[in-house]
């Protein structure tokens, strides 16, 4: 399956967050809210409770009995909304405010004295009700219990929370419309830099642009150089590819000028002359472009490669070839060097120069690597002749054209030469301690 | 002195063939490297020479298989790839030397004397084991100076049983490694050659260069004295 866009997976995440935040903290609220409004209801109601015990009078005998209108009008009115009723004497005794006046409701509970008893609305009563019991000593010392019961009206309160809901939502989803248009924007903002981007490798691909412009943010400058290096690397590359398949075709039309005419005097031995004396030289114009166009140049985002176990290795071979020579050699390479191209590059520039000093050194080899933060540098030296100053320059410049070059010693030098060049690096001859040529790379 | 060609390309196998015959060399041919895997696990050869891009089985893994069978004999890698990365793969995998087409006669001649000499643990192309001198680059046999002519299989007898010096040469060994295996063995024939060689070398029969042991071969009995370029 395709991966989400990022655009997708960001709305996508801070929308479910948003959501579960939002409606998390509306819940709670409401909650918090209707619990708050039925307290209060309770504690009034508690207080109309006080307030009855408070009206409450006695009857000659002592007895507990309550006045015909309380001083709360509610009380007095039928269906206000707020109603009494007082049962004791062992059912004895029964009064109920004239607020209940016609209606047939039984709000009481008797709890045990001293004790509260709330009730919440049901579907029979919607009504909030309170009880409370207290003992009643009258003159003949007898107790009496009586339960004081208050039910209050249920609807106004209801209403209170229901407005308060429409509120909250209403601010709560003005405020998460709000947040995602201002998320749509932050993203949007965000994230213009890779469409732009995006945008410019179209332009790329469709050949209208040849790089991408700079001026992006930190994050992605890393990423843009590196896909600008690769653009410049594989037009470099195509650049190279084209000039080696051009000097190859020039390079070859003179021997086949001369394997033509030979061919036209019709006489053999002047062909098979010049047939024997051209073959070689196209050989080497072959290998010569061959390897001009393979060799890999400087990469971007390239491997490291280690050093250190790729001269044992060349070393190990040119020991093969050359086991008739006795050649000794000390490598000292630190574990840390590295070369950033390819193991092609490297083992053709290293196979070279180690194959000169194995052709021209009569025993001695030394072979050395040494990395600091910056360079690498390698040195390989050889007790042979050496290389005279004033050839230097001949011998690196053999084979940039190849329709000049002669066949003989040397090529491996310049191949090397041409390499290093595409690494950026250089090659320095100099005389080594042991007698013969020394030559240090520096990349 | 039996040597093995793996070439896939008919007309440079053919060329190869017939210069390496015309050289005194008995030749086997493959034309993939599977054919190559068995003749080099089934006869015993000399040298091979192995062209690295083979069909069925590339010429980078013969030369390991044939290295891990435990094969020790030198092989020479041909190759169009003259680049440093595939030298050095070919020359790791086992190979002995490397020649990048296309390349001269002489060179490739050159080069597999060399390994030959090599194997055999000679460093001079040139044998001598007073008063008889063998120079493996022109087939030149001297003794005390004086040019003596072999024909090319008495020549192949003399330098197999010289490369081995104080060693016994069964006649199977010899056999299996004068004639390709198309050839009709008679160990009669072995026996006229070692015959012509005997007086040719030693026509007064003081010297007895070649020691017949019986049941076992024969062994070459001079020993050798110098070896110079």
């Amino acid at each position: 399956m395709k991966p989400l866009s990022l655009h997708i997976r960001l709305v996508l995440a801070a929308s479910l967050i948003l959501t579960a935040f939002l409606g998390l903290t509306g819940w709670a609220l409401d909650k918090a809210y209707s619990e708050s409004a039925e307290n209060a209801m309770q504690k009034q109601l508690q207080g109309q409770i006080y307030a009855l015990l408070a009206a409450a009078d006695e009857d000659e005998q002592g007895r507990m009995r309550l006045p015909l209108t309380l001083p709360d009008p509610r009380f007095s009115n039928p269906d206000s909304g707020l109603y009494a009723q007082v049962e004791g004497e062992a059912g004895g005794y029964q009064w109920q405010s004239a607020s209940l006046v016609g209606q047939s409701l039984n709000i009481i509970h008797s709890p045990p004295p001293g004790k509260w008893h709330y009730q919440k609305p049901t579907n029979a009563i919607k009504l909030y009700t309170v009880n409370f019991s207290i003992t009643w000593e009258d003159k003949n010392n007898t107790e009496h219990i009586y339960t004081l019961a208050v039910g209050g009206d249920i609807t106004p309160l209801l209403s209170q929370i229901k407005s308060f809901r429409v509120t909250l939502w209403t601010w709560l989803g003005g405020l998460a419309l709000l947040l995602l248009l201002a998320q749509g924007a932050v993203l949007r903002w965000g994230l213009k830099p890779l469409r732009t981007v995006a945008q410019e490798l179209r332009l790329i691909e469709t050949g209208k642009a040849e790089k991408l412009s700079g001026g992006y943010p930190s994050e992605l400058q890393r990423l843009t150089g590196n896909i600008n290096s690769l653009i410049h690397h594989s037009q470099a590359s195509q650049e190279r590819y084209r000039n080696s398949l051009g000097d190859l075709a020039h390079s070859l039309k003179t021997p086949l000028a001369v394997l033509q005419g030979a061919a036209e005097t019709h006489d053999k031995m002047q062909l098979q002359a010049a047939v024997e004396e051209q073959i070689p030289r196209m050989n080497e114009i072959v290998q010569h472009q061959l390897q001009r166009a393979t060799a890999a140049g400087k990469i971007t985002l390239a491997k490291a490669i280690p050093i250190a176990p790729i001269i044992p290795k060349i070393v190990r071979s040119l020991d093969k070839i050359y086991q008739n020579k006795n050649i000794t050699h000390t490598i000292a390479i630190e574990e840390q060097a590295h070369f950033f191209g390819t193991e092609g590059d490297l083992m053709e520039v290293l196979g070279n120069l180690l194959d000169n000093a194995y052709k021209y050194g009569n025993t001695q080899i030394n072979i050395s690597a040494a990395q600091t933060t910056e360079k690498l540098i390698i040195q390989i030296e050889d007790d042979g002749p050496g290389i005279p100053a004033d050839q230097i320059n001949t011998l690196l410049k053999r084979g940039q054209r190849a329709d000049e070059q002669q066949p003989g010693q040397g090529i491996g030098l310049s191949a090397a030469h041409e390499i290093i060049h595409l690494h950026q690096g250089t090659l320095e001859i100099s005389k080594s301690k042991l007698g013969g040529a020394k030559i240090t790379l520096t990349f | 002195m039996r040597l093995l060609v793996v070439e896939d390309e008919p007309t440079l196998r053919q060329q190869l063939k017939e210069q390496l015959v015309a050289k005194g060399y008995s030749v086997d041919v493959a034309e993939d490297g599977e054919a190559g895997l068995f003749h080099g696990l089934e006869y015993p050869l000399d040298l091979a020479i192995i062209d690295l891009g083979l069909p069925k089985l590339s010429g980078i893994d013969l030369i390991r298989r044939l290295r891990a069978a435990d094969k020790r004999f030198p092989i020479l890698i041909l190759t169009a790839r003259g680049n440093w990365q595939d030298k050095v793969e070919g020359l790791e995998a086992g190979a002995d030397d490397y020649l990048v087409k296309p390349f001269h006669q002489e060179e490739l001649l050159a080069r597999l004397n060399a390994l030959l000499r090599r194997a055999a643990g000679w460093t001079s192309p040139v044998i001598q084991c007073a008063p008889i001198s063998l120079d493996t680059r022109t087939q030149a046999v001297q003794n005390n100076g004086t040019s003596i002519e072999l024909t090319s299989y008495e020549y192949r007898v003399l330098e197999y049983l010289m490369l081995h010096t104080g060693k016994v040469v069964s006649k199977t060994e010899l056999t299996e490694h004068i004639y390709d295996q198309d050839f009709d063995r008679d160990s009669n024939v072995l026996e006229v050659f070692v015959g012509r060689l005997r007086r040719k070398l030693d026509p007064e029969g003081a010297l007895k260069p070649i020691e017949t042991l019986r049941g076992r071969g024969y062994r070459f009995t001079l020993k050798q004295t110098q070896a110079s370029e």
